[in-house]
C-alpha cells in the first residue's frame, strides 16, 4: 500500500477509537474534537516512526506521546482543563491490550496444558512488551512536565 | 496568591473542608496523584492559608493546613466513582476561577457543591465502543498489512458493543468490578466465538482479541506509571495493582468463553 495512503487511513481510523474512550472517561463534549485529533496524529505518527523510521515500536511510542502531549498542553492552556483530560483518551489507541491480554493467556496455557518454552517465551515477550509501550506512554505523556514545566503548573 | 489576612479558626475549617472536597473529587473521578496534590494545596494558598500538605493513600487522604501556626487535620475515605474528566475539568476551573479573583471561599465551595457528574448517553457509548474495537481490529489489519476483511469487523463490533451495555448494566447493578469485568469479557469472546466457530471471519485471533480491548484499563495502567514517574510510588502500585486485577478478571473471562465454545484460537 502506498506509505501516504497507509498512515492516513491510520490517522482516520485511530481517531474512532480516541473518540468512543473518551466517552467512556466522561470527557466533556467539547473536548472529543481534541480527542480525535491527537488520536489520529499520535497512532499515525508512531506508525510513521516504526514502519518508516526504522525505530522500535517502544520508542515510536514515546515520541508519538511525547507529541500528543506537548499538542495537549496548548490545547489545555486554551481550553482551560488539564491536558490529561483528553490526552489519555487520545494515547488509547497506542495501549498495548492485545499484547497484556496474550501474555496473561499465555500463563493460563501454561497451566492447562503444562509448560513449553514456547509459551514462556510468548508470555515474556508479550508481556513485556505491554510493559515497556505503557512506559512509554506514560512517560511520553509526562515528559513535557518533566523537561520544561518544571517548578510550574501546566495550566 | 491573596495578600495575607487574618482568618479565623472556623474559616481555617471550612477552607480545610473545601481542599478536601476537591482532592477527593478528583482522586474518585481518576485524576492522577500529582494533580490531585497541586490543585489542593493551590486551592488552600489561593484561599489565604499558610501552608497545605497531603497524603494520598490508595482509599484515603490526610490533609493538613496551616495558618498563623495552627493546625487543622482531616482525614478523608476515598472510594472509586469512576472515570470522569468533566469533574475533573469543572473543579480545575473553579481553582482557575477562585485565582482570577473571580471567586472567594462561599463561592468556590458553593461551586465545588453544584458539581453533577455528566454521563453520556449508554447506548451511544456502547455504540461508539463497538466502533472502536472495530477500529481496534482494522488497525490490526493495517499493522499486518492484510486487505479490508468486513467479518473481523463486524464481529469485533457485535461483541464489544454488546460487552459494553453488560459492563454497565452490571456497574449500575453495583457488581464488583472484578466480577463485572469478567462477565464481559466472557459475552464479547462469546459473541465472537459464534463468528470464529461458524467461519464467518477471516482473522480469529483479531476478532477475538479486539472484542474483549474495551476491557483494557488503560486509564488506571498510565495513571499507575506516571504516578510513579512523579513520586507517588503508593498510589502508582496500588492503582498498578488495580489495573492487573482487572486484566486478569478479564481473561478469566475470556478463558471461560474459550472452554465453553471450545474455540483456542487466540495462541
Amino acid at each position: 500500500m502506498n506509505p501516504f495512503l497507509l498512515i492516513l487511513e491510520d490517522a482516520l481510523v485511530a481517531a474512532i477509537p480516541a473518540v468512543g474512550f473518551a466517552m467512556i472517561f466522561n470527557v466533556p463534549a467539547g473536548a472529543l474534537k481534541y480527542c480525535a485529533l491527537a488520536g489520529a496524529l499520535g497512532h499515525s505518527l508512531r506508525l510513521g516512526l516504526h514502519k518508516f523510521g526504522g525505530l522500535p515500536l517502544e520508542w515510536s511510542t514515546l515520541l508519538a506521546a511525547a507529541v500528543v502531549s506537548m499538542v495537549g498542553i496548548q490545547w489545555a492552556q486554551t481550553w482551560r482543563a488539564h491536558p490529561k483530560v483528553f490526552t489519555v483518551a487520545a494515547v488509547i489507541p497506542m495501549i498495548p491490550g492485545v499484547y497484556a491480554f496474550t501474555a496473561l493467556l499465555a500463563v493460563v496455557e501454561i497451566d492447562r496444558t503444562g509448560y513449553t518454552p514456547e509459551l514462556f517465551a510468548k508470555m515474556m515477550e508479550n508481556g513485556l512488551r505491554a510493559f515497556f509501550i505503557v512506559t512509554a506512554l506514560a512517560v511520553g505523556l509526562a515528559l513535557p512536565g518533566l523537561l520544561f514545566y518544571r517548578r510550574r503548573p501546566v495550566v | 496568591m491573596a495578600e495575607p489576612r487574618q482568618i479565623s479558626e472556623e474559616e481555617q475549617r471550612q477552607i480545610t473542608r473545601v481542599c478536601a472536597q476537591a482532592t477527593l473529587l478528583l482522586l474518585q473521578h481518576g485524576a492522577e496523584s500529582a494533580l490531585a496534590e497541586t490543585v489542593c494545596r493551590r486551592l488552600g494558598l489561593a484561599l489565604g492559608l499558610e501552608e497545605v500538605e497531603v497524603v494520598l493513600v490508595a482509599n484515603g487522604i490526610t490533609l493538613t493546613t496551616i495558618s498563623r501556626g495552627h493546625c487543622c487535620t482531616t482525614v478523608r475515605r476515598n472510594s472509586d466513582r469512576g472515570l470522569n474528566m468533566q469533574v475533573v475539568t469543572e473543579v480545575q476551573r473553579a481553582l482557575l476561577r477562585l485565582e482570577a479573583g473571580e471567586f472567594d471561599l462561599a463561592g468556590v465551595s458553593a461551586r465545588l457543591a453544584q458539581i453533577q457528574p455528566f454521563r453520556y448517553n449508554r447506548w451511544w457509548v456502547a455504540l461508539m465502543v463497538g466502533l472502536s474495537c472495530a477500529a481496534f481490529a482494522r488497525l490490526g489489519q493495517l499493522g499486518q498489512g492484510e486487505a479490508l476483511e468486513w467479518g473481523t469487523l463486524g464481529w469485533a463490533f457485535a461483541g464489544s458493543s454488546l460487552a459494553m451495555v453488560v459492563r454497565q448494566t452490571l456497574a449500575h447493578h453495583g457488581f464488583n468490578p472484578l466480577v463485572n469485568f469478567a462477565l464481559a469479557a466472557f459475552v464479547a469472546s462469546s459473541v465472537a466465538a459464534q463468528g470464529v466457530l461458524h467461519g464467518w471471519v477471516g482473522n480469529p485471533r483479531l476478532a477475538m482479541a479486539a472484542s474483549v480491548l474495551l476491557l483494557v484499563p488503560g486509564y488506571p495502567l498510565i495513571n499507575a506509571v506516571s504516578d510513579m514517574v512523579k513520586g507517588y510510588l503508593n498510589m502508582g502500585l496500588s492503582r498498578a495493582g488495580t489495573a492487573l486485577l482487572l486484566l486478569l478478571a478479564s481473561c478469566g473471562g475470556i478463558v471461560l468463553a474459550m472452554t465453553v465454545w471450545n474455540t483456542w484460537t487466540w495462541l
